[in-house]
C-alpha cells in the first residue's frame, strides 16, 4: 500500500482563501484509494488493473447557506477553484433548513477496519487463487460450459475530515473480494450462477467454496420452467431478502420523511411490521464493511434498532434533519464520495436473525416458491409507493420439499404490506456486496405474494 | 492536455516489457448538479474530474492502470507498474503520433454550460416545478434536477493515433409524486442531449412537468395490472428500452467475444421478425448518446445491427475485436478514466415500420398498452430480460381503456424479437443512463410503437384469494 495524503498546507490555504471570500465555517474532506483487480479467462490472466486516486471535497457556510465543491485535480489552482465554486453554489440555495459544520462528538469508539496482513499477500498468491477458482468451477460439474467472469480484487481507502471548528478525524479500511459467474448448459438450456466473498482476511477466501456456490446455483437451475400465475407462499432466500431491504432502506431516511418522500412519515413508534421483524443499523459491527466510528459529518456513530419488534423506533438522521425534528443526530450522515454532498444512508443495516433454519422453513410449506434471486431492482420497484414487480427465479416447494427449478416469473407485492405478512425469519443472516452501505438479511418467509408466470 | 513528448514517454514505458499496443486516455471534466425539492433549491454540487488511464495489450491480455497525479514522473511510474504485468521478449515499437484535428461535426455546442449564470438554470427548474406542482391537487411533491458537464478527452496510442474531443451534455429530470389515503405514486421524465445550455431554449419544460404529474395522477387511480402472457403494445421513444435490454447488450462484443451471448455465432442468421431493423448510431447530431469519436479514438458511425430480421453486426471494441478477428466499430465507451473502455451502445433504436399507431391498437383484441416504460436489465448469457412499465393501459376490443399500474415485462431476447408482429411509423428517442462493465454512460433508446404478440406480464392477480 502506498500512502498518499493531502499536503499539509493545502487545507490551511483553502480555509484562508475561503475566509477572505466570506465563508464563516469550512470543511475539507479528503479521500484516497488504491485498488488492484485480476481477471482470469481460460486459465490465463485476461486482465490486470491497478489504480491510485484521490479527491477533495470542500464545503462551507456562506450567508448561512452551505456551498459544496470538489476536485480531483490537486494543483495550486484548486484552492481558488474549490472556494469560488462553493460560493457560487451557496448563493443559489434557497431552502431554509439550518446547516452546520460540526465541532465534534464527546467520544468516539475505536474501530479498526484495516487488516495489515492483506498488505503482505504476494501477487503470485492472488493470481494462483484466481486461476484456482476458475479451475475448480470447471471441474465441479461437466455441464459447466464456460466461465463468464472470474475476478479477484482488493483495495484500501483512507479519508480525513478537517474543519474550521477544530474537528480533525481520520479513518482507513481495506478489503479483498472474489467473485465468479458460470454458465451451465444442457442441450439448448443455458443457466448462469454467481458466487462471491468479501473479506479483509485473505485466508478466508476459499476458491473452491466460491466456485461451488456459483456452480451449484447454475446447475440446479437447468430445466427451469415457469409456473401458473397466482398467489403463493414465498420464501426469499437471505441474499434476495437483503437485496429487497437494500432497495427500500431509503424509506427510513429522515430527509425523505421531511420532504414528503416517504410513507414512514407520522409512523414513529407505530407498528409498521410483524413482531418478529427487527431491523438494526450497526456501524460498529465486527467485520462490517460500512463500520466507522464517525459519520460523514464527523458525528459519532452508534448501534440502534430502526425497527424493533415491528415498531418504527427512529428515522436515520444527520445534523440537518435532527435539528429540524428536535432530536439528536443518529450518526447516519453520508458522503457517497468526495463528489457527493451530505445525505443520509445506513451503515451496516440488517434484519436481526431468527431461529429457523432455511431447510425447516421449506418443510413447513405445502405449495410455495423459494426465490433465490431478484432482478431489475433499480427499475421494477418504487420505494415511494412500496410497489414491486420483479423478475426472479428459484425453486418450487411442494409438500415441504424443493421439487423443481422455476424461472421466467415475476414476484409482485407491496413492501409495506409484505412486512406485515412475514411468517418466519431464518437464522442464516448473510450480507450482500458492500457499497456505501452494507446490507444483510436472513431468509424470510412471507404468507403470500403474487407470482406471474403462464 | 498532455504534452506530446510526455505521451511518447508514457507509451514507451508502457511498451517496455513487450506489450504490443499501448494507449493513453486523458480526461478533464467539469460537472455541475442542482437539485430542487418542494420549489426550493436544496443542494448544489460542482467540481472537476481529472485523470489518466493507461491501457496495454499483449495479445488478448490487457492491463489497465489509472492515476490522477499531474506529475510527469508519477504518470510514467504508473505506466511502468502496469507494464510490469507483461513479460514478453518481443518488443513492439511505437509509431510517431499523428495529431488529427477532428472538429466537432456531431455535437456542435452553442452555449457552454459553465458560462451560464446558475440563476438561469434555476429559473428553468422552477418553471418545471411549477407546471408539475400546479397540475393537480393530488400532486404532493415534485423534485427537479438539472445537471450538465463538459468532458475533454485526449486519446493517443502506440499506432500513432492522437485525437482530442469535447463532450458537452445537459439534462433535466422531473419526478412528480401523487399522494392519497396513505398511498404514493410517481411519474418521471428526464430529457437530455449532447448540447450546451441552448438545449433548454427549445425544450418545453412545462409540458414535461405536466406530463410527469399526469402519469403520477393516472397511476394513483389505476388498478393493478393482471398477470400472465398476453399481447403487448409498447409506444415509441423510451419504449426502445425493450430492444436495449432484450437484444442490445447481447450484441456488444463484451459478451459476444467470449461466447457469453445468445447472439454469438449467429451473424447472417434470422434472429428477429422480418419487420425488425435495428441500428446503433453514435453520429446522430446532438443526441444524448452521440460523440465525434469513441473512447479509443475511432470515429463513431452508424452500425446496422439487424436488417429485416437478419443479424448483420455487433458493436465491437479493439480488444474484443482481436478475439473475434473483426474490426472495431467505433463503439468503445467508458464512464471515465477510471474504467477501461469496452463495446457499448450509443443511440440504439428500431427503425420505422409501416403501420400507424391507430392500426396497431385497433388490430389488438385484448392486451396491455405500455405508454411509457421504466428501466430494465438483462442476463446476456441466457437472454433473460426484465423491464418496468411506468404507465400502462388495458386494451379491450381494439381500444385503449383503463390505466394499469405495477407491471414488469419479462422474456428472453431472441424469443421477443421473433414475436414482434407489428411495427409503427412514429420513431422517437428517449434518454437513459446505461450501467455495465465500463461504468455508467449516456445512451439513447428508441423505437416506433410496436406490438409483441406475447410476453409475460408480471402484474398482481387475485389479491383476495391469498
Amino acid at each position: 500500500m502506498v500512502k498518499i495524503m493531502l499536503k499539509k498546507d493545502f487545507t490551511e490555504k483553502v480555509m484562508e482563501y475561503g475566509k477572505s471570500r466570506g465563508f464563516t465555517d469550512m470543511e475539507i474532506y479528503y479521500s484516497s484509494g488504491s485498488n488492484l483487480s485480476i481477471k482470469v479467462f481460460e486459465q490465463k490472466i485476461d486482465n490486470y488493473s491497478l489504480s491510485q486516486s484521490e479527491g477533495v471535497s470542500f464545503r462551507g457556510l456562506y450567508n448561512n447557506k452551505m456551498g459544496y465543491s470538489y476536485t480531483e485535480k490537486l494543483d495550486d489552482s484548486s484552492v481558488e477553484f474549490l472556494v469560488d465554486e462553493a460560493l457560487g453554489n451557496a448563493e443559489i440555495i434557497d431552502a431554509d433548513d439550518e446547516e452546520k459544520i460540526f465541532s465534534g462528538s464527546k467520544e468516539y469508539v475505536k474501530i479498526d477496519s484495516y487488516n495489515s496482513t492483506l498488505d503482505d499477500v504476494k501477487e503470485e498468491e492472488k493470481i494462483s487463487f484466481t486461476l484456482k477458482m476458475e479451475e475448480e468451477a470447471k471441474k465441479l460439474d461437466s455441464r459447466i460450459e464456460s466461465i463468464q467472469y472470474c475476478v479477484y480484487g482488493d483495495g484500501s481507502d483512507e479519508m480525513s475530515l478537517a474543519n474550521s471548528r477544530g474537528l480533525s478525524l481520520e479513518d482507513r479500511s481495506n478489503a479483498a473480494f472474489a467473485y465468479i459467474g458460470v454458465v451451465a448448459k444442457e442441450k439448448d438450456d443455458i443457466k448462469t450462477g454467481f458466487g462471491y466473498k468479501v473479506t479483509n482476511d485473505f485466508s478466508e477466501l476459499d476458491p473452491g467454496q466460491i466456485a461451488k456456490e456459483a456452480v451449484e446455483e447454475a446447475v440446479s437451475m437447468l430445466g427451469a420452467e415457469t409456473v401458473e400465475s397466482g398467489n403463493y407462499r414465498i420464501i426469499l432466500r437471505n441474499n434476495a431478502a437483503a437485496d429487497l431491504i437494500d432497495a427500500f432502506s431509503g424509506i427510513f431516511s429522515a430527509e425523505r420523511v421531511q420532504k414528503d418522500l416517504s410513507l414512514m412519515k407520522d409512523k414513529l413508534n407505530e407498528k409498521i411490521a410483524v413482531d418478529k421483524l427487527t431491523i438494526v443499523d450497526n456501524p460498529h459491527l465486527e467485520n462490517g464493511f460500512a463500520s466507522s466510528s464517525f459519520d460523514g459529518e464527523g458525528h459519532a456513530t452508534y448501534r440502534k434498532n430502526i425497527v424493533e419488534k415491528g415498531v418504527l423506533k427512529t428515522y436515520m438522521h444527520n445534523l440537518k434533519t435532527s435539528e429540524k425534528d428536535g432530536v439528536e443526530s443518529t450518526g447516519n450522515a453520508s458522503r457517497g464520495s468526495y463528489k457527493s454532498s451530505i445525505g443520509i444512508s445506513p451503515s451496516n443495516l440488517y434484519v436481526e436473525k431468527g431461529d429457523v433454519a432455511l431447510e425447516d422453513m421449506i418443510k413447513g410449506v405445502d405449495n410455495g416458491i423459494l426465490i433465490i434471486d431478484l432482478q431489475g431492482l433499480h427499475s421494477g420497484l418504487n420505494s415511494l409507493s412500496g410497489d414491486f414487480s420483479l423478475s426472479c427465479y428459484g425453486y418450487m416447494i411442494e409438500n415441504g420439499r424443493k421439487t423443481r427449478p422455476v424461472n421466467q416469473i415475476t414476484v409482485s407485492g407491496n413492501f409495506f404490506d409484505m412486512i406485515n405478512n412475514i411468517e418466519e425469519i431464518g437464522c442464516d443472516l448473510r450480507f450482500g456486496l458492500p457499497s456505501d452501505a452494507y446490507i444483510g438479511s436472513p431468509s424470510i418467509k412471507i404468507e403470500s405474494l403474487s407470482i406471474a408466470g403462464k | 492536455m498532455l504534452a506530446t513528448g510526455l505521451i511518447d514517454r508514457v507509451i514507451d514505458a508502457a511498451l517496455s516489457t513487450g506489450g504490443d499496443f499501448a494507449e493513453v486516455f486523458v480526461e478533464e471534466k467539469t460537472n455541475s448538479g442542482i437539485s430542487l425539492i418542494g420549489g426550493k433549491i436544496e443542494k448544489t454540487m460542482s467540481g472537476r474530474d481529472y485523470g489518466i488511464g493507461i491501457r496495454i495489450f499483449d495479445g488478448f491480455f490487457s492491463v489497465y492502470a489509472y492515476t490522477n497525479s499531474m506529475e510527469d514522473e508519477e504518470i510514467i511510474k504508473t505506466a511502468l507498474k502496469a507494464a510490469a504485468a507483461i513479460k514478453n521478449s518481443k518488443i513492439t515499437k511505437r509509431r510517431d503520433l499523428e495529431s488529427v484535428n477532428i472538429g466537432n461535426l456531431v455535437n456542435p455546442i452553442k452555449i457552454s454550460p459553465e458560462s451560464v449564470d446558475k440563476k438561469r438554470k434555476i429559473e428553468i427548474m422552477k418553471r418545471a416545478y411549477e407546471s408539475a406542482k400546479n397540475y393537480d391537487d393530488i400532486i404532493s411533491q415534485v423534485t427537479v434536477g438539472l445537471s450538465d458537464y463538459k468532458q475533454k478527452v485526449l486519446v493517443a496510442n502506440s499506432e500513432g493515433l492522437h485525437k482530442e474531443d469535447t463532450r458537452v451534455r445537459s439534462r433535466i429530470s422531473i419526478q412528480s409524486i401523487a399522494s392519497k389515503d396513505g398511498e404514493m405514486q410517481t411519474g418521471y421524465f428526464a430529457p437530455g442531449a449532447s448540447k450546451g445550455f441552448e438545449f433548454f431554449d427549445n425544450l418545453d419544460v412545462e409540458w414535461y412537468g405536466r406530463e410527469s404529474s399526469r402519469i403520477a395522477k393516472t397511476m394513483m387511480n389505476a388498478e393493478y395490472c393482471p398477470s400472465g402472457k398476453m399481447p403487448i403494445i409498447i409506444d415509441n421513444g423510451f419504449g426502445g428500452v425493450i430492444f436495449h435490454e432484450a437484444c442490445g447488450h447481447g450484441l456488444e462484443a463484451t459478451s459476444v467475444a467470449k461466447g457469453n451471448s445468445v447472439f454469438a455465432g449467429k451473424l447472417g442468421e434470422k434472429v428477429a421478425s422480418e419487420l425488425v431493423t435495428a441500428v446503433d448510431d453514435g453520429t446522430l447530431m446532438n443526441e444524448w448518446g452521440s460523440a465525434n469519436i469513441d473512447d479509443e479514438g475511432n470515429s463513431t458511425r452508424k452500425n446496422i445491427l439487424i436488417e429485416n430480421g437478419i443479424l448483420k453486426g455487433y458493436m465491437i471494441d479493439k480488444l474484443n475485436g482481436r478475439r473475434m478477428d473483426m474490426e472495431a466499430t467505433g463503439s468503445s465507451r467508458r464512464q471515465s478514466y477510471k474504467f477501461a473502455p469496452t463495446s457499448r451502445m450509443s443511440n440504439t433504436f428500431i427503425a420505422n415500420g409501416k403501420s400507424s399507431k391507430e392500426e396497431i391498437i385497433a388490430n389488438t383484441e385484448s392486451g396491455l398498452y405500455a405508454k411509457y416504460m421504466g428501466g430494465g436489465s438483462v442476463n446476456t448469457a441466457t437472454g433473460e430480460f426484465n423491464f418496468a412499465v411506468m404507465e400502462g393501459y388495458k386494451i379491450e376490443s381494439g381500444k385503449i381503456t383503463d390505466p394499469l399500474r405495477g407491471a414488469t415485462l419479462i422474456g428472453t431476447g431472441i424469443d421477443v424479437l421473433q414475436k414482434i408482429d407489428m411495427v409503427g411509423n412514429n420513431l422517437a428517442q428517449g434518454q437513459g443512463m446505461c450501467g455495465s462493465v465500463s461504468g455508467s454512460i449516456p445512451t439513447n433508446v428508441g423505437q416506433p410503437i410496436l406490438r409483441v404478440s406475447e410476453l409475460t406480464v408480471g402484474g398482481r392477480d387475485g389479491e383476495n384469494n391469498a
